[in-house]
């Protein structure tokens, strides 16, 4: 079990949305700050399929590698995405390039997505199942929210990113810790009329201390993480984790001010940003971790090695 | 009994540096006013809830917290909390 990330890269086409759009229903841009973090999110034109979208994140990365067709798996994760026959991993996979021997997938775990997903890759990889792994995240959450929902609609957000995992000598096994309860479906679920609700102080609560709890095991549990990366739900959330998280000693990304809360989209696409900032060492260990609807949480601990910046 | 007032000490402490974190002029005396009349909102609440049992090691239900109308509530019940531990 030794996998690990060797390349990333990301894809934002929407538009970008700042608070001011929200004034139409009544939030001030300080009201959203101090609530959310957020200043700005980038919105995709309903009309532009997610495959497309999600293929703009993974061609780069099959581009630069000497050879594609090592990549035996594409795992397509997304809340927002409304296809269901057929999927969209196997469009995704045509669109970046991949050839047809590839084991392309949809998985959904709402925000908790992208830590299932690469768990699921990594997995592949130390089976040795495949050689190489694409781990995709795409999401469009302003098609699922209510945009005049004062609660929501200025939080959820729009974007995609992908990384490769591959197995390689130099890293150091990976870790995961992940579990479900389905009983409190009811803190976060897609309403009958269209929109999402939130029951937001539970969700809170269970968001940081799930959230808190999955860091310090990867921290007791095989190499400590260099960074930790958590699901970008609320700048809020992500403060208050990295209160609970700072005796471990490594830096918490918060990447929310300007891009919103993504579901699963959102580590990857913050990983990419702090990497491109120049604010990580271009090889490391990650921890990322996350809590979701479901409810969904997890973490994964993972060597990874990126040497170029993401795009 | 000093145990108790150590307790309490701590619970203000940690209610007046929430408080402090909106108006840094707030002081003791604003701790017995309606939660509503301050400039707290619902996250703030979980936030205090959450720093209570951090500080004193013990854990809440935030179903009945959340439902708190004044700050002395929250000393009540985590004095109560930390004294049954």
């Amino acid at each position: 079990m030794s996998a690990g990330i060797v390349d990333i890269a990301t894809a934002k086409p929407g538009r970008t949305v700042d608070n001011d759009h929200f004034a139409a229903i009544g939030l001030t841009d300080e009201w959203i700050r101090r609530r959310s973090g957020i200043a700005a999110r980038s919105w995709l034109p309903d009309e532009t399929p997610l495959a497309e979208v999600a293929a703009e994140a993974c061609a780069p990365i099959v581009t630069r590698m000497d050879d594609p067709s090592s990549i035996g798996a594409l795992v397509v994760v997304s809340t927002s995405v409304r296809q269901r026959v057929p999927g969209v991993a196997q469009k995704v996979a045509e669109l970046a390039g991949l050839g047809p021997s590839v084991l392309a997938f949809d998985m959904n775990a709402a925000c908790c997505g992208f830590v299932y997903g690469l768990v699921t890759g990594l997995s592949l990889c130390a089976a040795g199942q495949a050689r190489s792994v694409l781990v995709c995240s795409v999401e469009a959450m302003s098609r699922l929210v209510d945009r005049n929902d004062r609660q929501t609609a200025c939080i959820f957000a729009d974007g995609s990113a992908a990384v490769l995992v591959e197995d390689r000598a130099e890293f150091a096994g990976f870790r995961q810790i992940a579990g479900c309860d389905g009983s409190q479906e009811a803190l976060m679920r897609e309403t009958d009329a269209g929109g999402i609700h939130l029951d937001g102080m539970q969700v809170y609560d269970r968001a940081v201390r799930r959230m808190a709890e999955s860091a310090q095991y990867l921290f007791d549990h095989g190499s400590a993480p260099t960074v930790l990366v958590g699901h970008q739900a609320n700048g809020r959330i992500l403060e208050q984790v990295r209160e609970f998280t700072a005796h471990l000693g490594v830096p918490f990304v918060n990447r929310i001010e300007n891009s919103g809360n993504t579901s699963s989209a959102s580590i990857p696409l913050a990983f990419a940003e702090e990497l491109n900032a120049g604010s990580l060492p271009a090889a490391g260990r990650l921890g990322a971790v996350a809590y979701g609807a479901g409810e969904a949480w997890g973490g994964v601990s993972v060597d990874y090695r990126v040497p170029h910046p993401a795009p | 009994m000093s145990e108790i007032s150590d307790i309490e000490s701590r619970i203000t402490d940690t209610m007046l540096a929430k408080l402090r974190e909106r108006d840094p002029s707030l002081g003791p005396d604003d701790l017995t006013r309606p939660v509503a009349d301050l400039d707290l909102d619902s996250l703030d609440l979980v936030e205090l809830h959450q720093q209570l049992e951090r500080e004193l090691q013990v854990k809440g239900d935030l179903q009945e917290t959340a439902g708190f109308a004044f700050l002395d509530d929250f000393s009540t019940y985590f004095v109560k909390l930390a004294n049954r531990e």
